[in-house]
């Protein structure tokens, strides 16, 4: 877990704009955490706290068993980043050394490296999918293997945390979403948490469990994603949320909230054919006024329902459906 | 015999230029490299951002730019003398040619690292490399083709200034042109040291740039 208790941080040189303004926040273990804001929000400044990449004014930071991290020691500085890796908006390869070097560069800052480490390197290798291109050149990749290559390197200090800044920004629209597939499958593999900035709620769709969203150093909305894609208060977190075509306040608006139901069904039922099983058993009637259907995350239906709308309640609820009021 | 003048005579010079020119290259390649990365590092954004410190180097480095080569030699005559001895032949003009070009490179280096940037410096020290770490395992690595690009510049600049040397008792090819050619009015022999010092300067650049060559040839 990690905590960031009323943190504030102003760089040199800027009189009044001041980066993070009395920033707290949680993020538990075992979950992908997304920050979401619009250049200039803080956002980056913010994971850049968490390895003292940069400092901060005020305030106090707990993670692992560091606590008051503007004064650790320049040893206990460079553990604590050993066990957080961390991916970019480009890759920031070395071009003068091979992919297999570079994904062992970061073992190099702390020991000599050993042979179960080269061993280590190949098999996150071939975990991110490319194996065959140990002995190859960053400029022989393309971008997104590049960035599977960065993926690697970010896992070879058995970190506890990986950061992840704006990590699909310089791709397109197909490998970004492999790119963040394999985030959270590696995530998963190797127990770590992770936490990735992104100005794209796309990004945040895919495989975000919790959303920090950062207006002006702030944070302005805070929660998991389902609150915040469909239960978004503020402003800037709606205007993100419009963005990928989920706006679901406006079909809202047009029923009476009493006869609208919130239904949620993870992987296991998707398969299923619940609603019109329920239409034909109950012989009632529901319309589907809004869904959200992706693959790797839970889906979202909201239903019209004007009659007998506890039994339809009841019915899903057996058949595994989370079922819950609309606002 | 070539424009009576023993071959001999020639070679010599040609030998006592090389020399000059590779000695302190050599020498300007390491101080500059030195002075360069500590330019970087203090200046915004460097590893050890010192503001003070990089203004004083920063105007110690213009400054022993701005001394044209001539004045400068004259100005260390005590100091070579205090040196290396004696302020005649080709030994001493290195303390000159090595103070007249380190600056020169310690800028291309500068240039070099601050191209190379402030990504690789961040990612270095992401994964808990130490400032030294990043200067030498990452920044100055990745800048090597800039690096060595830069220094063969600076060794054909190097070339030039030992001409001046040369005129005025430092021996080698500017020797041969001025004092046996121009002086004594034997146009050929200007010509043919004139030659011969292009013909080195290629030489330096078909060096340079196999250097770089095989430096960015990784597959």
């Amino acid at each position: 877990m990690i905590t960031l208790e009323n943190i504030t941080k102003q760089y040199i040189g800027s009189k009044d704009e001041i980066a993070l303004n009395q920033v707290s926040a949680r993020f538990d273990s075992g979950l992908i955490h997304g920050i979401i804001g619009i250049s200039g929000a803080g956002k980056s400044t913010l994971i850049r706290l968490l390895n003292q990449l940069e400092s901060y004014d005020k305030g106090n930071i707990q993670i692992f068993d560091y606590t008051d991290l503007r004064h650790l020691n320049k040893e206990s500085t460079r553990m604590l980043r050993k066990q957080i890796g961390m991916i970019f908006q480009t890759d920031h390869l070395l071009s003068r050394k091979t992919v297999l070097d570079n994904i062992l560069l970061p073992i190099s800052f702390h020991r000599k490296i050993t042979s179960e480490d080269k061993k280590f390197a190949q098999d996150l290798l071939q975990e991110v999918g490319l194996s065959e291109y140990s002995t190859r050149y960053p400029e022989q990749l393309s971008g997104g293997q590049r960035q599977r290559v960065g993926i690697a390197r970010a896992l070879i200090n058995k970190p506890s945390l990986l950061l992840c800044d704006e990590p699909t920004s310089a791709l397109d629209v197909i490998t970004t979403g492999q790119i963040l597939q394999l985030i959270k499958a590696t995530a998963k593999n190797h127990s770590v948490d992770v936490i990735i900035v992104t100005h794209d709620m796309y990004v945040i769709r895919e495989i975000c469990d919790t959303v920090t969203v950062m207006d002006k150093g702030r944070i302005v909305e805070h929660g998991d994603l389902d609150d915040i894609l469909f239960k978004a208060k503020h402003p800037q977190t709606q205007a993100f949320v419009k963005e990928i075509g989920l706006d679901l306040s406006s079909v809202v608006q047009q029923f009476d909230p009493k006869e609208l139901l919130l239904l949620k069904f993870d992987e296991s039922i998707v398969k299923d054919s619940i609603i019109s099983e329920m239409i034909q058993t109950l012989s009632v009637t529901a319309s589907i006024v809004y869904a959200n259907v992706t693959p790797h995350r839970i889906g979202i239906m909201v239903i019209h329902a004007p009659k007998r709308i506890d039994e339809i309640k009841l019915f899903l609820e057996k058949h595994k459906v989370v079922v819950e009021d609309v606002i | 015999m070539l424009f009576n003048l023993e071959i001999s005579t020639y070679l010599d010079a040609l030998w006592e230029t090389a020399y000059m020119t590779i000695a302190s290259t050599l020498f300007v390649f390491a101080i500059g490299l030195g002075l360069g990365s500590l330019l970087y590092a203090t200046d915004k954004d460097g590893l050890w951002e010192n503001k003070t410190l990089y203004k004083i180097l920063s105007t110690v480095t213009s400054a022993l730019r701005s001394i044209p080569f001539l004045i400068l030699i004259v100005l260390l005559i005590p100091f070579t003398r205090i040196l290396i001895g004696t302020i005649l032949g080709p030994t001493a003009a290195l303390p000159a040619l090595i103070i007249g070009a380190s600056p020169f490179y310690a800028r291309i280096v500068e240039i070099a690292l601050h191209e190379t940037g402030s990504d690789l410096k961040e990612t270095g020290l992401s994964f808990g490399a130490t400032k030294l770490q990043v200067l030498f395992r990452i920044l100055i690595p990745e800048s090597l083709p800039a690096l060595v690009r830069g220094i063969t510049v600076t060794a054909i600049a190097i070339t030039g200034y030992t001409s001046i040397a040369g005129a005025i008792g430092a021996g080698g090819l500017g020797n041969l042109a001025y004092l046996y050619g121009y002086a004594r009015n034997r146009i050929l022999i200007t010509i043919a040291a004139t030659v011969m010092i292009a013909i080195l300067i290629l030489l330096i650049q078909v060096v340079g740039d196999l250097f770089v060559k095989k430096l960015s040839k990784k597959y």
